[in-house]
């Protein structure tokens, strides 16, 4: 009589990371045990749902358990450090939004501090006011798509409906004063293009007025869910000192209790004069970046608020007819103007040889241009500080030990936008 | 800025320049410069939020040499900023921060690919943002933009008035692709239309 085999008992499932896979051998496998010891190698992307562009990830798992995670990058590199070098400062706003396309008026602000600091241009407090306004909006859509497909994700459809709908009245804001949706341009060196057209202040006026209800509304949709809170809460923990090793930044950095936000340490374009305050998490957990990003929301609405009450009418750009455009008007009667224009367009302005960092906060984390200039008319050496770039980095450390499943919840989390990513 | 003396004195280095601007500037030497930045993380400057490098082949200006390498350090707590400059010469290994910093790791990779600045110890010197078989740094001064073929490895190489011309439909281009069957179809041997059936059985 063949004896009956002791059945190898199960751990419990209850602390995710420290399951112990069983290694007995097995009758299922012929005994040979190797069932239970293969590493399979899956990967993931580049073009993937859940990747959130063109992210590539391979994945070593041991039955459902990741074991190791490398990020390959690089599938949208299109060198726009090499093209900007190339190009005069003043073309080069073009080519800043495009990085990242979530977040473009931040890197359109990015890229104005510096050569404006190089060039020693004024910018009138208007412009101020217009800037920091538009890039709280744009801060609020990004972190909008970041809920909606990060949600998404997770298996929850109806909230990326809900999102999308807030995030469509501020592309209409956008597409109103800057002619596009996502890549406008619209900043200046000194300044921004033009004035805000008729109706403006009406319009983020309405979208303001009912935002607050609505952020209610998502927090509701993902805050007690059962699911959410079981796939989010205690997986991709990043501790303060694991996130200050990695370079984190931005919204995940204070999801794990870091106060630092560049706004309030070193404010730039006169976020000193705004009151706000900066979220913070406690657990440092895929559930706190989630929420730090959904508060800030408020926080941005309320800089939005108070942007818009300091709006006075006045200049929009530096007077200097060295930096900025003569206006159309003056075109006609004036011949300086006619020069002017005509060596701007042709050559552009030749900022004064030196270095230049101004870093700011995008809806990523740090974003930082650094500026090498050689006197001439283009940038000699142009560098973005990009914060998903550096962000990407905490995956392969905070995406190991959980499930799969709990990995694309990380790569939810981190919010990375591979156009920053990869540049 | 006490800070920054403290940590220049515990390396020892107090000859080290300090320029004066918006953020202010240590240039450090090659070879001491690992020590000034360990002590830079000890004084508080506890996040490296950035690393580059420059090529300064072409600057209107004599450097002490080629390319500069210049790391972003940032203390968390109150947002304090210093940046660090190495001058470094060509073709010369340059110790890594990573066991200092772990963040510096992809910066690293990236200096590498783009200016192909190496750095020795470092866990994974591989490249990170352009394709594996890309000849040469692109953010070199010397490395060819716009009308120059770009070489890749094993003789292969794209040429970028071929590719536009196949882009635009007047030329074959790259792939001789312009829409269509991909294959010339006067290329095809043309089948018999009837096949001659042998008689003799």
């Amino acid at each position: 009589m063949a004896k009956v085999k002791e059945k190898p008992v199960m751990p419990k499932l209850e602390t995710r990371a420290e399951v112990i896979i069983p290694q007995e051998r097995s009758e299922l496998t012929g005994g040979s045990g190797l069932l239970h010891t293969e590493i399979m190698r899956l990967n993931v992307g580049p073009q993937h749902p859940s990747t959130h562009g063109v992210l590539r990830v391979v994945v070593d798992m041991e039955g459902e358990y990741v074991k190791r995670v490398e990020p390959h990058i690089g599938y949208l590199h299109t060198g726009f450090e090499k093209t900007m070098e190339n190009r005069t400062y003043a073309q080069n706003f073009t080519f800043a939004p495009r990085m990242d396309y979530l977040h473009g008026f931040g890197y359109e602000l990015a890229y104005a501090l510096p050569v404006e600091q190089l060039v020693g241009a004024e910018v009138p407090d208007r412009a101020r006011e217009i800037r920091v306004l538009l890039v709280e909006l744009n801060r609020i859509s990004s972190h909008l798509v970041f809920l909606g497909t990060g949600l998404l994700d997770l298996g929850a459809l109806t909230p990326f409906f809900y999102t999308f709908v807030e995030r469509e009245a501020i592309l209409d804001i956008f597409e109103a004063i800057g002619g596009q949706r996502l890549h406008q341009g619209y900043f200046r060196v000194g300044g921004v293009a033009k004035d805000t057209p008729d109706g403006f202040e009406g319009m983020v006026k309405k979208f303001l007025d009912t935002f607050d209800a609505k952020v209610d509304e998502y927090e509701k949709l993902f805050k007690t869910n059962p699911i959410f809170l079981e796939r989010t809460q205690n997986t991709g923990i990043m501790s303060e000192a694991v996130a200050l090793d990695l370079g984190i930044t931005g919204p995940n950095l204070r999801a794990s209790g870091v106060a630092l936000d560049h706004r309030k340490t070193t404010p730039y374009s006169g976020y000193e004069q705004y009151d706000f305050d900066v979220p913070l998490g406690t657990h440092g957990d895929s559930f706190d970046r989630f929420v730090v990003r959904v508060q800030e929301m408020r926080e941005s609405a309320k800089i939005c608020r108070q942007a818009l009450s300091r709006l006075k009418p006045g200049a929009i750009q530096d007077p200097n007819r060295k930096i900025s455009l003569p206006p159309r008007e003056e075109l006609e009667t004036s011949m300086e103007a006619v020069i002017h224009h005509f060596k701007l367009v042709t050559e552009g302005y030749h900022p004064p040889k030196g270095e230049a960092y101004v870093p700011t906060e995008s809806a990523r984390g740090e974003l930082g241009c650094y500026i090498v200039s050689d006197g001439g008319s283009m940038p000699y050496r142009i560098h973005f500080r990009a914060p998903s770039f550096v962000n990407l980095q905490a995956l392969p450390v905070i995406g190991i030990g959980g499930l799969f499943a709990d990995l694309i919840t990380v790569i939810a989390s981190l919010d990375p936008v591979m156009g920053d990513v990869d540049r | 800025m006490s800070s920054l003396v403290t940590a220049l004195e515990k390396a020892g280095l107090r000859e080290y320049p300090i320029l004066e601007g918006k953020i202010k500037t240590v240039v450090a030497a090659l070879d001491t410069f690992k020590a000034f930045l360990f002590e830079c993380k000890a004084v508080g400057f506890s996040l490296c939020a950035d690393l580059m490098g420059v090529d300064y082949l072409e600057y209107t200006e004599f450097m002490p040499e080629r390319f500069a390498v210049i790391y972003n350090l940032l203390n968390a707590k109150n947002g304090e900023r210093i940046l660090v400059k190495v001058y470094v010469p060509d073709a010369i290994k340059i110790p890594t921060v990573t066991d200092i910093w772990r963040t510096a790791e992809y910066h690293e990779r990236e200096v590498y690919d783009l200016l192909g600045i190496e750095f020795s110890d470092h866990p994974d010197m591989r490249k990170i943002l352009t394709p594996e078989d890309l000849d040469g740094h692109p953010l070199r001064k010397d490395f060819p933009l716009g009308e120059t073929p770009t070489l890749f490895r094993e003789g292969r190489f794209l040429d970028p008035s071929a590719f536009r011309a196949g882009l635009s439909g007047k030329d074959t281009g790259l792939s001789g692709w312009r829409g269509g069957s991909r294959i010339d179809s006067s290329l095809i041997p043309k089948l018999p239309t009837a096949i001659p059936v042998s008689k003799e059985k």
